[in-house]
């Protein structure tokens, strides 16, 4: 072991503690740093993409995802599962001929990377903040389409009431 | 000594520390041989948190891959993304444009100090100075606050990629990163108030985990540790990235080569890098690109917050889908196949908070790395270990160990 | 003795035995608070108006809990071991007055549960006798994490009792009684902190190592030895661990008031005249936690053979010093006369004053020196 010991005398050490008590009292007077969640929810960052993703519509009501299955390509997770299917010409799900059958996101998998929306040719596929995901089985992990076409709820919303 | 007491001198107690223990870092597990409380002997045992993320690179194209190393040292995300896309960028014979190289070393030297603030609130801890840790969170905190607003995410994020970076500062970031580098230095104050001259902190740190130079060399440990033994090795300085040779800042050094003068280190090296953030944020005063121009290896994504969230633009999905069939193209083969590196192999090394991270990355001229491998400083820095903790107490290896930072995550990858 | 003495005596055990636990309660709780304070935290917030039930939260919690038994644990001794721990702190504080009196049903009933002669040697035999209960529940747990707890903690709480006891032999010298009721008596002009402070403070810090507080929590030190003596605990028993730790938070805190901070003395309006020696005692075992709240914000952890050293190389010989001198201080008048004596002791303390500003100016500073 090396012999380098500190040197403390006395009156350097009580100095040291005292300033050091000191900045501990200081720090009472300071705002407190805890966000009060669910009480208060501190609104995420417009960029913030630490939440579910969101299937986007057209405004007449047209689905916007083609079913390219670039986000399935894209994930590095592998947590997408997209089938896609040619549109019924006379009720077509999307505009152009392909829609997405089947769409699923698996949130035990998903990193929130966001490279799926990057790759989406036709902002179909959104992230948004909704970061209140929460399941009690693998199975509901798995979003299906529905679910992601749905808009999130504001964050707070008490999961009784988005059930229905 | 008598015979008997000699023999009772040689009972010595095993102890396992970790991988479930509240001061190691996460998962590393120490097998010490205890005589009393003095350690005998200390052996590292790693590998409860590999993820496999080398080998899963290897599986997904060259721009999928920054999503998987910027998991391994999850303290220093920026870094790990860092080396990286400078590592495929070389095999690919390209620079990033300049804005995007100013971003990077923003972002990193941010990064550095919220890693470096870790270190303060966790080894604050370890030490039993549990305000320490929760000021050096707090003020982690404000830097995760702004890697959210700038990259959507507080880690791993994901954000440099091959060829430049995913997207610029939002509206209204450069003030937030100046309130920061103007409330930041009062904070680091305060810290040294708190610590620096505490007789109980320097009993705990001063002389205690000696590494001395020559030690340190031949055990191939770099970073705050081997530059507390009065090395000055730096690999900004010594071999520059990203233009770090045109910044202004100093390499600390120390002689003492013990956890004090790590300590001591990192709180300096927090200073350094406030003043690189703030010629940083002059340098940006000037706009640009953020990701190179040439369409067969750019990622195509042109970010925008709406109301639905975070997703391609407007404009550009109209561009690719209805002006340009041959960005569309673009577009597709880019995400379907990723780019083409040429073939090859070469050896990246970036400064991180830890030391030097270096990527080794071999490419056979596929879509996908041949081979990625992370040179992760905490990893090599954890040999030294026995050599610094051996013959001192119990109490010293937590202190020991809080001064080498290991990140678990990048040790095992 | 009649029935309603004993009657009044069951009562006055009950009263102060349920007070304490209050009191405890409303400690941790306030612990919780300040500490939450000075970290720009919240602390606790939902269990009843502030948090200010947390604890109670927490008791019913770890009652319900599964309390395991290690395999290799020795069970009798394993089991008997946090009761050890937690009765010698309720036992200590039944020699400490927190008031005056009150008349109930024509009988004067004093706020103290016993007063004997020996008042200050009950609180140091308590004191010593809850370190059994951490040595027997670190060797029982058969395992050994609590084992090098249990060995430093019996090595601390010995070491730092000669020395809070010499803090204590002072303040009785110079009071002239054992008995903690006189002591209080003793201070009605002037508390005894302000003759004694040396002792005071040496009381303070030996009684942040008698009560395992940071930055002398060694035997627990989460980070070395994940809990120390009560690694293996859980359920109810860790509870009575935690518990006899605050107890005994409490009683020294008490022990503390009592020698040095004056009792329940105060300033106190003629209404209700029992209340307020009551709150005044309150108010001050508050105060004194609230410093101990605070250097736990402040202070990291000494290491364990700081911390002997601390005590046997420090501590010890100034208290010793201090026996001395208080010694000097109460018989030399009587030998000399008062002005020789003040006159020389003006002297003595000029020149430590002295001594003490000028040595580190005179001490040529290293180059190497830490700190800046």
């Amino acid at each position: 072991m090396s012999e380098r010991r500190p040197r403390v005398d006395l009156s350097s050490a009580v100095g040291a503690v005292a300033s050091g008590m000191a900045t501990i009292l200081k720090q009472v007077f300071r705002r407190d740093v805890t966000e009060p969640y669910p009480h208060v929810i501190v609104p995420p960052p417009p960029r913030s993409h630490i939440g579910r993703h969101r299937l986007n519509r057209h405004e007449n009501g047209l689905e916007k995802c083609i079913g390219c299955e670039l986000c399935a390509f894209a994930c590095p997770a592998d947590a997408i599962w997209v089938e896609g299917a040619e549109n019924d010409p006379e009720h077509p799900v999307s505009p152009g001929e392909r829609y997405a059958k089947d769409y699923q996101i698996n949130y035990l998998r998903c990193i929130m990377c966001g490279l799926c929306v990057e790759a989406c040719p036709t902002r179909a596929l959104t992230l948004t903040s909704y970061y209140e995901l929460s399941f009690t089985s693998r199975e509901e992990a798995i979003w299906t389409k529905e679910q992601l076409l749905e808009p999130p709820p504001p964050l707070g919303t008490d999961p009784v009431d988005r059930e229905g | 000594m008598s015979g008997r007491a000699t023999e009772l001198r040689q009972e010595t107690m095993i102890v396992n520390m970790g991988p479930q223990h509240p001061s190691t870092h996460g998962v590393l597990r120490l097998l010490l041989e205890l005589d009393g409380e003095t350690v005998v002997s200390c052996r590292p045992i790693v590998g409860y948190l590999h993820t496999g993320i080398e080998k899963n690179t290897e599986y997904r194209t060259w721009q999928q891959g920054v999503t998987f190393v910027t998991r391994a040292d999850y303290l220093s995300p920026f870094f790990n993304e860092l080396a990286y896309a400078l590592a495929v960028e070389r095999l690919l014979g390209i620079e990033a444009p300049p804005r995007a190289q100013v971003l990077r070393v923003l972002f990193c030297e941010l990064n550095r100090i919220a890693s470096h603030l870790v270190w303060l609130a966790t080894s604050g801890m370890e030490l039993g100075a549990v305000s320490v840790m929760l000021y050096g969170f707090r003020e982690r905190e404000a830097i995760l606050d702004i890697f959210e607003m700038a990259t959507g995410l507080r880690m791993n994020h994901a954000y440099v990629r091959i060829g430049g970076v995913v997207m610029d500062l939002p509206p209204g970031g450069e003030e937030r990163i100046r309130d920061f580098c103007d409330m930041l230095p009062g904070r680091i104050r305060e810290y040294e108030r708190l610590l620096s001259r505490n007789p109980i902190w320097l009993e705990r740190n001063v002389g205690v985990g000696v590494l001395p130079a020559e030690e340190a060399i031949a055990l191939g440990v770099t970073g705050p540790t081997l530059r507390a033994a009065g090395v000055a090795k730096d690999v900004r300085r010594d071999e520059p990235y990203c233009g770090y040779e045109t910044y202004d800042f100093e390499v600390v050094t120390r002689e003492a080569a013990d956890c004090y003068a790590r300590y001591e280190i990192r709180i300096e090296e927090m200073r350094q890098s406030l003043r690189i953030v703030e010629q940083c944020l002059e340098r940006l005063r000037e706009p640009g690109p953020v990701m190179v121009e040439d369409p067969k290896v750019a990622w195509p994504a042109r970010l925008e917050v709406g109301p639905d969230g975070i997703g391609n633009s407007p404009a550009y999905v109209r561009h690719i889908m209805e002006e340009s069939m041959e960005a569309l193209i673009h577009h597709f083969k880019m995400v379907t196949e990723g780019v083409r590196v040429p073939a090859g192999e070469v050896y990246q090394p970036v400064e991180s908070p830890r030391g030097e991270l270096g990527m080794y990355v071999v490419s056979d001229g596929e879509h996908r790395p041949y081979r990625v491998r992370i040179r992760d400083p905490s990893f090599v820095n954890l040999q030294a270990l026995p050599t610094m903790v051996e013959g001192g107490l119990v109490a010293d290896v937590i202190a020991v160990i809080a001064s080498v930072d290991p990140v678990m995550g990048g040790v095992d990858r | 003795m009649d029935l309603l003495d004993w009657a009044l005596l069951l009562g006055r055990v009950a009263v102060v035995f349920a007070g304490l636990l209050v009191t405890v309660m409303l400690l941790i709780w306030m612990e919780r608070k300040v500490i939450a304070d000075m970290q720009t935290r919240m602390g606790p917030m939902r269990a009843g108006p502030r948090g200010v039930l947390i604890t109670l939260a927490d008791g019913i919690k770890l009652f319900f809990k599964e309390g395991i038994v290690p395999a290799e644990a020795d069970r009798p001794v394993y089991l008997i071991a946090p009761v050890i721990a937690m009765l010698p702190a309720f036992l200590a504080f039944a020699v400490i007055p927190f008031g005056t009196s009150v008349t109930l049903f024509g009988r004067e009933v004093p706020f103290q549960l016993a007063d004997p002669s020996i008042g200050i040697l009950w609180v140091l035999a308590m004191a010593s006798l809850g370190v059994y209960g951490i040595v027997l529940a670190g060797w029982s747990s058969g395992s050994n994490y609590p084992l090098l707890g249990a060995v430093r903690s019996s090595a601390q709480i010995i070491s730092y009792e000669i020395g809070m006891s010499l803090a204590l032999v002072a303040v009785l010298m110079y009071s002239g009684s054992l008995r903690l009721s006189e002591i209080v008596e003793a201070q009605a002009r002037v508390w005894n902190v302000i003759p004694q402070f040396p002792a005071f403070v040496v009381y303070l810090i030996a009684g942040l190592a008698e009560t395992n507080r940071p930055p002398f929590d060694l035997p627990e030190a989460e980070s070395e030895l994940v809990a120390g003596f009560h690694t293996e605990y859980s359920g109810i028993r860790f509870a009575l661990f935690y518990l006899g730790e605050y107890v005994n938070t409490v009683t020294v805190a008490s022990v503390a008031v009592t020698l040095f901070l004056g009792g329940w003395r105060g300033p106190a309006p003629d209404v209700l005249p029992w209340v307020w020696p009551l709150l005044w005692f309150l108010a001050k075992v508050l105060a004194v936690v609230y410093g101990y709240v605070w250097v736990r914000a402040t202070l990291p952890r000494i290491r364990f053979d700081r911390l002997m050293a601390f005590g046997w190389k420090v501590l010890i010989p100034f208290g010793l010093v201090w026996v001395l001198l208080t010694g000097a201080i109460v018989v030399l008048p009587d030998v000399y006369g008062r002005g020789p004596v003040v006159a020389g002791a003006a002297v003595v303390f000029g020149a430590l004053v002295l001594a003490s500003v000028a040595a580190p100016l005179l001490r040529p500073r290293p180059a190497a020196e830490v700190g800046r």
